[in-house]
């Protein structure tokens, strides 16, 4: 995964590539670079962040530049390997975002024919593709390059000589941004909100011909209009306002996002979209599709929906549907994307849809691929989120979950009121949990003592359990296992010690006396053992070392409350580790490769 | 004048149980925390460089005010570790403070008028405003126009112009802030060392909240010059009179009336066949249920109330659950509130996360404390500590 950019205009275009780089480092960061065309092409890479290569670099006058920030798929983090890659020639340079399936074999036949091919990276072969193909015509070059290419390609190329720049658009996000006299190509919006907020979204195999004055877009060699987007939402939206890291921030926006995802459907009464459709199964057919956190959110749905309307319900990854998994036309399937770019979820979507199912997407950006792909979109609204471990769009998704689920649930108008009425309820509840912040800080100071932590959960908290130890791994890097409680007595008891704490949820529902006989099972192996529990438990405290009370809710909703707890506990264990909380290493925001 | 510095680092222990969770200046008026309105002011008044001094509950102020793009100013932040006072307080903002700046309380409703004037005088200075009853407040002893003395607090007050805590200093004052912990003290030692402390009265808004009640008056204030605004949904059958102002996503159902002036916030649930009279602030996420009746009183985020109550010059925290048939009307009553006992006409005052079941009264100044439980039938009355079980 990677960012690219593009700038064609009047100004220099070296300080506008740097700046609108630095804003996609979220989409990964081991090294970056430019390509500046003035007489040639002038390229300077590195395997270092962006503010690194700003302060190496020497002013330079061109008025025409590429840029990339990578995230290593093809060969490691070196400055050989970053972008951009030139042609033999060095009048071509490149930026690519995606990875080519068959590059080794197109690598092989440039070789026979005479290139030189000085990097690992895939991207190389679609710059001396183009100069292979180019007789004059720049753009046509890129069309031919473009038609050899499997896999993914979104790029951006710049010739010497040349006024315009080229873009193409394959599976991963593109977009042109409308300047006066000067445009933008992007990523993502970030990248060039300080420069305009009109916004063209490229769709796949989209040819984008960029001049200063002009935008002219292809799709399968004819000419075709895209509608220009005014983005609302700005820049400084993404900035820290008083908080030392994004993650803490975004974790204290929750209390917002909940009520803001609830505005958009509840008060209208309305379905955030239709689970059973005439004439299909689809309630008995349900299937949902994610990875990473988005995941256990998925797996929290699963529990409710079958909890609440009754219905079995399948969960899979999506990174492992697209080998494996079989659906029937009849089939409602929610895929769950935070960014709606994740390559592997969208792979997934395209397969259901081949399959004939109907698919709901649950993502937080509009406009993204998967909400373009899906016949119907819940939006979370929880904002542009920065830390690359993902904290409020969770939470969004849960929200999101609940609102698909509860207008189909079976239970009687009473309860149904009442759970509509706790759900309205969680801003307070999960701003009672922030409000808790000192005292979790300080049992996370105690965990960050350790090297190797367990989370257990049952029920519908099962995947908290997950996401609390995914969340810890992300962002402080110690070894941290999420298990189902039940399921610790067959084999992970040889780990547990006392150096091997455990951090248990304990739900008030029918996971309660199991919970309670699992704790009881850890204790006698001297596991240290720190407890979620409900504010009136009594009797939990007696068992285990420490407590983190949390607010009466309804169980169904307790993923919610806990969650939360398990973000900060996690937040405070890798600040008392130094840690580099909102890009911890080898990770990216987006997972856009496979 | 370019930049201001705002204090919102105190907690306002009078008016607990709002400030149990959050600074005084984030209470919420009319749908936003008196902060903003200070801000805001400042903004109409060109200054948009703006620096908080955050203390106690700082993430509140954090999570709402942001970098404050979304009023159009840029916030930053500096925190003061312990309240030991407002001069201790200023001398955090040391090293980003330019070479003159407004010095403003935070939690205090000032409006865009009140320091139109001041913003242009010259350092150093300080607004004084006039009031009826000046024993409550530090009184400015004025001579040619220049502050000769400020007097907390005093038996008998010598005039009727108290400090609004609103000064224009310039980086001189970080000299005394070292060792003198209150901006009052501060200036009665500049005066003592030579320096002319000028004053300017002004006609505007300048209100205090120092109990649970002021809420009430301030609300009062901020709704007389509301414009109406209208988000959401409104059904027909719904009758909106005099400016009303509705938020986004909000629902009004059938056969309600809300009578201005009223502000509503969003994502609001209301009706079918309520009623909402003037003087009323309702926040975001709130759910009202038919056949309730809301007049003169301040309604925070999250809450729901249940079908068929009266909730009359009361105030109601976050996040509370009334189910049907609470009763609480305003009345003359005397309450204790950290050893002072002020005479209020107040109704129901209940803290956040309250659960009351049906059939509740409340008796006239009823404070009730934080994630309270009251069971059905009952009557309350006087201070429920935090925490109280109601049975």
């Amino acid at each position: 995964m990677c960012g690219i950019v593009g700038y064609i205009g009047e100004k220099k275009a070296q300080p506008i590539l740097l700046n609108s780089l630095s804003k996609l480092e979220y989409r990964g960061y081991d090294s970056c670079g430019i390509a500046i065309a003035a007489d040639g092409i002038e390229v300077h890479k590195d395997a270092v962040r962006v503010n690194e290569l700003k302060k190496r670099l020497a002013p330079l006058n061109g008025t025409a530049g590429i840029g990339h920030t990578r995230w290593a798929t093809h060969g490691e983090p070196s400055g050989v390997n970053a972008h951009p890659h030139c042609d033999c020639t060095g009048k071509i340079a490149v930026v690519h975002n995606g990875t080519i399936t068959n590059f080794q074999e197109l690598r092989d036949t440039l070789a026979a024919e005479g290139h030189t091919l000085v990097s690992q990276t895939d991207t190389e072969v679609i710059a001396h593709l183009i100069e292979k193909y180019y007789d004059g015509d720049f753009e046509k070059a890129v069309e031919l390059a473009v038609h050899d290419i499997k896999g993914s390609y979104t790029m951006i190329a710049l010739m010497a000589g040349e006024s315009r720049l080229i873009a193409a658009r394959k599976d991963s996000p593109l977009i042109v941004g409308i300047g006066d006299r000067e445009n933008f190509i992007a990523s993502d919006v970030p990248a060039i909100l300080d420069y305009t907020s009109r916004v063209i979204y490229l769709e796949d195999d989209d040819i984008a011909v960029v001049s200063a004055g002009d935008v002219r877009i292809k799709s399968n060699g004819a000419s075709i209009d895209r509608e220009e987007h005014k983005i609302l939402w700005s820049v400084k939206d993404a900035q820290k306002g008083g908080y030392e890291h994004f993650m803490l921030k975004e974790i204290h926006e929750q209390p917002k996002v909940i009520r803001d995802t609830l505005a958009e459907y509840i008060s209208a009464s309305e379905p955030a979209a239709d689970l059973a459709v005439a004439g299909r199964a689809g309630l008995e057919n349900l299937l949902i599709l994610a990875c990473g956190t988005s995941y256990h959110a998925g797996m929290v749905g699963k529990y409710l929906i079958e909890s609440l309307v009754k219905a079995p319900v399948r969960i899979e990854l999506a990174s492992e549907y697209i080998y494996s998994g079989q659906s029937s036309p009849r089939n409602t399937a929610i895929v769950i994307t935070q960014s709606g770019e994740t390559l592997d979820a969208l792979k997934a979507l395209k397969k259901l849809k081949e399959d004939g199912c109907r698919v709901i997407a649950i993502t937080n950006v509009v406009g993204s691929t998967a909400s373009r792909l899906a016949d119907q979109t819940v939006y979370t609204r929880a904002g542009p989120e920065i830390s690359v471990a993902a904290t409020k769009t969770h939470l969004g998704q849960l929200i999101a979950l609940y609102w698909l689920a509860l207008p189909y649930s079976k239970v009687d108008i009473r309860k149904l009121d009442e759970l509509v009425m706790e759900l309205r309820q969680l801003p307070v509840k999960v701003q009672q949990v922030l409000d808790k912040e000192d005292m979790i800080a300080e049992y996370a100071k105690q965990l960050a003592e350790y090297d190797n932590i367990f989370y257990v959960g049952r029920g519908i908290n099962y995947p908290v359990a997950l996401e609390g130890a995914l969340k810890l791994k992300e962002i402080s890097y110690l070894h941290a296992e999420g298990y189902a409680s039940g399921e610790l007595k067959h084999g992970p008891f040889a780990l547990l010690g006392s150096r091997t704490p455990v951090v248990a949820v304990v739900a008030q529902d029918n996971t309660y006396e199991a919970v309670v006989t699992s704790i009881k099972e850890i204790k006698a192996r001297q596991s240290p053992v720190l407890a979620l529990v409900d504010e009136g438990d009594e009797n939990i405290p007696e068992l285990v070392d420490s407590v983190i009370t949390v607010p009466q809710v309804e169980p169904l909703f307790s993923p919610v409350v806990n969650a939360v707890v398990l973000q900060l506990l996690a937040y405070y264990v890798a600040r008392q580790r130094g840690c580099p909380i909102d890009f911890p290493k080898n990770l990216a925001k987006t997972v856009t490769v496979e | 004048m370019k930049q201001a510095i705002v204090l919102a680092a105190g907690e306002g222990q009078r008016l607990r149980p709002f400030t149990v969770t959050r600074p005084k200046a984030m209470l919420s008026i009319a749908d936003k925390p008196i902060l903003q309105y200070v801000v805001e002011s400042l903004a109409q008044n060109g200054i948009r460089n703006i620096v908080f001094v955050v203390g106690y509950r700082k993430e509140q102020v954090y999570d709402y005010m942001g970098n404050g793009e979304r009023f159009g100013v840029d916030i930053s932040y500096v925190t003061q570790g312990a309240q030991l006072g407002t001069a201790h307080a200023l001398s955090q903002a040391v090293d980003i403070a330019e070479d003159e700046f407004l010095v403003l309380p935070g939690d205090n409703l000032i409006e865009a008028d009140t320091i139109a004037d001041f913003v242009l005088m010259s350092t150093d200075a300080v607004l004084v405003k006039r009031v009826d009853n000046p024993v409550r407040y530090g009184v400015v002893n004025i001579e040619n126009g220049e502050v000769k003395e400020i007097v907390e607090k005093p038996k008998e007050a010598g005039s009727n112009l108290v400090n609004t805590g609103i000064y224009a200093f310039t980086r001189e004052i970080f000299k005394f802030t070292e060792s003198i912990l209150d901006v009052p003290d501060v200036i009665n030692n500049m005066i003592a060392e030579g320096y002319t402390i000028s004053t300017l009265e002004t006609e505007g808004t300048w209100l205090d909240v120092v109990y649970p009640w002021d809420i009430l008056n301030i609300n009062d204030a901020v709704l007389r010059d509301i414009e109406a605004t209208q988000g959401g949904t409104i059904d027909a059958g719904v009758s909106l009179k005099g400016q009303v102002s509705v938020g986004e996503d909000t629902m009004i159902r059938f056969g309600s009336y809300v009578s201005g002036p009223a502000v509503i916030g969003c994502g609001c649930d209301i009706g079918p066949n309520v009623c909402i009279m003037p003087g009323t602030s309702i926040g975001d996420n709130v759910v009202i249920s038919p056949f309730t009746e809301i007049k003169n009183s301040v309604i925070d985020n999250d809450v729901s109330i249940g079908p068929g109550c009266i909730i009359e010059d009361s105030v109601i925290g976050k996040g509370c659950v009334i189910k049907g048939r609470f009763t609480a009307f305003g009345g003359q009553s005397e309450v204790r509130v950290n050893g002072e006992s002020p005479l209020a006409n107040v109704g129901a005052i209940l803290g956040e996360d309250c659960r009351v079941e049906n059939n509740v009264i409340a008796q006239p100044g009823v404070i009730v404390g934080n994630y309270c439980q009251v069971q059905m039938n009952k009557m309350i009355s006087g201070r429920l500590p935090d925490r109280s079980l109601i049975y």
